[in-house]
């Protein structure tokens, strides 16, 4: 990653695809065609706050390549979740644009690209609202007025690819399945819109070991798929993990962004946003390895180091 | 999110340090006194004590039109219903508009009556945190408990209602654009579509209330809540010379305002 204003040139980590090699099986994935590309030029976007206005996000300037994952990080308050809504156009910027594939704001190919961007919010779950778990994701392809076949299937998909089969999930009640179940039952309501571009909003918050491995392997399907991802958490291991490019907001501003680097400068970076480097990068360094060959995963630890 | 009436101004006036009940029971009185005067005078009086005390209050004027602006349809109706009901010698009539001077006269006043109503309120609301004032109110209201009215409860029930208001606010607009981003459409269609559009709004905002409620009611038993006793508090309510200045001021502007 880059400082901003900085030169680039150090040690950069190459990127390596993939997550926990046991869960990253390319299998199972009905997810879309190719990804999105996108870029942000500038956005700034302040809230009301009472009788002044609350810079959230300044300048904020990134590039994305389809298919390309980006782990978006930053201390509470930095403007991760306002910079994912103002991607998916819930707000719009006060200067700036997000420009999808390639196509700038206005006009009906850009609202077309804006519906094929999927958000996340933190603790979906809190949004389940329907009477069974097959109504709630269908909820997303009924307003794309897809035809009732292919809102069938994409349901169908959608809940196979979180794990929750169709046959044994759909008429369960949402309210009725445990914490895990209903965070990807939410992601499946999401998912099921065939998102080309995918935000995560802390997607891991509050979930048992079990269901952020499972989490994890599901986002790694979806990256295998070619679904661009921009994936926002404190979670430093798992976005090392999942994504090959790192931005860092600090204030609402880009503190550094690019590729993973984890030299004195990035890792002193880290720490005054209240981040820390990936444990599996900590190993490294304190085995004195070549930091270029940080494992991403225990399990390429455990062969580098057998 | 504007409420309604008006919204506390953070400030550190005069006004603002007064007693809520004090301020409460000398607007009370004004209001009082304001329906029993029947004259443009008296009106001038108490209009001029409620401008000064709002003036005191150091809250800007635009707050005060901010408030008062969702009730001007109410002024405006008052006072048309006045000018085309009110019975006295008319000098034009159609149909069933009859327009006197003397029905002019009384819309104009029950207008203005109503606008200086409203800036006495506001000059309580403004400068008084909700939560002060339901204070205030359970203090006024202790004599009630003789008849098992349980004002101490009611009160802590209306303080955590205002304390949830924001919260639900910001859980609503959360849930709002989760919703939007699934392509949910809040903004187009019939009156009945809308309706059907709030559903998946305001299933998730119930049972996130409730599930609050439990949290709330299992934390503050925890922390050794219990209804019916007597709660002491952390900071009391306390009136000084300052607060008896003000009813004495108020009874002497009531006074006033009904003698001349």
């Amino acid at each position: 990653m880059k400082g901003a204003g900085k030169k680039a040139g150090r040690a950069a980590v190459k990127a390596r695809g993939g997550a926990d090699a046991a869960v990253a099986s390319p299998t199972a994935t009905d997810t879309s065609a190719a990804g999105m590309g996108l870029a942000c030029r500038g956005v700034t976007f302040s809230y009301e706050e009472g009788r002044e206005a609350v810079p959230a996000v300044r300048d904020v300037g990134f590039e994305l390549a389809a298919g390309g994952s980006l782990a978006l990080l930053g201390a509470s308050g930095a403007g991760k979740s306002t910079l994912l809504q103002l991607v998916r156009g819930l707000d719009e910027p006060e200067a700036g644009a997000v420009v999808l594939d390639g196509v700038k704001p206005g006009g009906e190919r850009y609202a077309a690209l804006r519906r094929e961007i999927g958000l996340v919010f933190q603790i979906p779950e809190l949004q389940l609202f329907a009477a069974s778990a097959r109504e709630d994701v269908a909820f997303g392809p009924r307003r794309l007025r897809w035809s009732d076949e292919r809102v069938k299937e994409a349901v169908s998909a959608a809940l196979e690819l979180v794990g929750l089969p169709e046959e044994k999930f759909g008429d369960r009640h949402p309210y009725a399945l445990s914490g895990g179940e209903q965070r990807r039952l939410a992601l499946a309501g999401v998912l099921a819109m065939k998102p080309r571009l995918l935000l995560l909003d802390e997607p891991f918050v509050s979930l048992d070991p079990g269901t952020r491995r499972q989490l994890a392997g599901i986002l790694g399907r979806l990256k295998g798929a070619g679904v661009t991802i921009i994936l926002a958490t404190h979670d430093v291991d798992l976005a090392w993990a999942l994504c090959d490019d790192v931005l860092v907001l600090s204030a609402g501003e880009v503190a550094a962004s690019g590729a993973w680097e984890f030299d004195a400068a990035a890792r002193d970076l880290l720490v005054r946003n209240r981040l820390r480097e990936p444990q599996l990068v900590e190993l490294w360094r304190r085995l004195g390895r070549d930091l270029a060959t940080a494992p991403r995963t225990a399990a390429e630890a455990a062969e580098a180091l057998a | 999110m504007r409420p309604a009436i008006a919204q506390y101004y953070p400030g550190d006036s005069l006004m603002h340090r007064l007693d809520p009940r004090a301020k409460f029971v000398a607007v009370s009185a004004l209001a009082l006194a304001l329906f029993v005067r029947d004259s443009f005078l008296g009106l001038a009086v108490y209009a001029a004590a409620a401008a000064l005390a709002y003036a005191i209050s150091g809250v800007p004027v635009r707050w005060f039109w901010r408030a008062f602006k969702p009730l001007l349809w109410l002024v405006g109706l008052t006072f048309l219903a006045q000018v085309v009901f009110a019975r006295g010698t008319p000098f034009f009539s159609f149909w069933f508009v009859h327009l006197s001077w003397s029905g002019i006269e009384l819309a104009a006043f029950l207008s203005l009556r109503l606008v200086v109503l409203v800036l006495a309120g506001s000059v309580l609301t403004l400068t008084t945190t909700p939560i002060a004032l339901t204070d205030g109110l359970a203090w006024l209201g202790r004599p009630l408990r003789r008849i098992k009215v349980p004002t101490d409860e009611l009160a802590l029930m209306v303080t955590i209602a205002l304390r949830f208001i924001p919260t639900l606010l910001v859980e609503l607009d959360t849930i709002m654009r989760a919703q939007r981003a699934r392509g949910a459409d809040f903004r187009s269609g019939g009156l009945r579509e809308r309706a059907r559009a709030l559903v998946p709004v305001l299933i998730p905002l119930f049972v996130l209330s409730f599930r609050r409620a439990d949290d709330l009611a299992l934390a503050m038993e925890a922390r050794c809540y219990q209804p019916g006793i007597v709660r002491t508090r952390l900071h009391p309510l306390r009136a000084g010379r300052a607060d008896v200045l003000l009813l004495v001021v108020t009874a002497a502007v009531i006074a006033a305002g009904l003698l001349v």
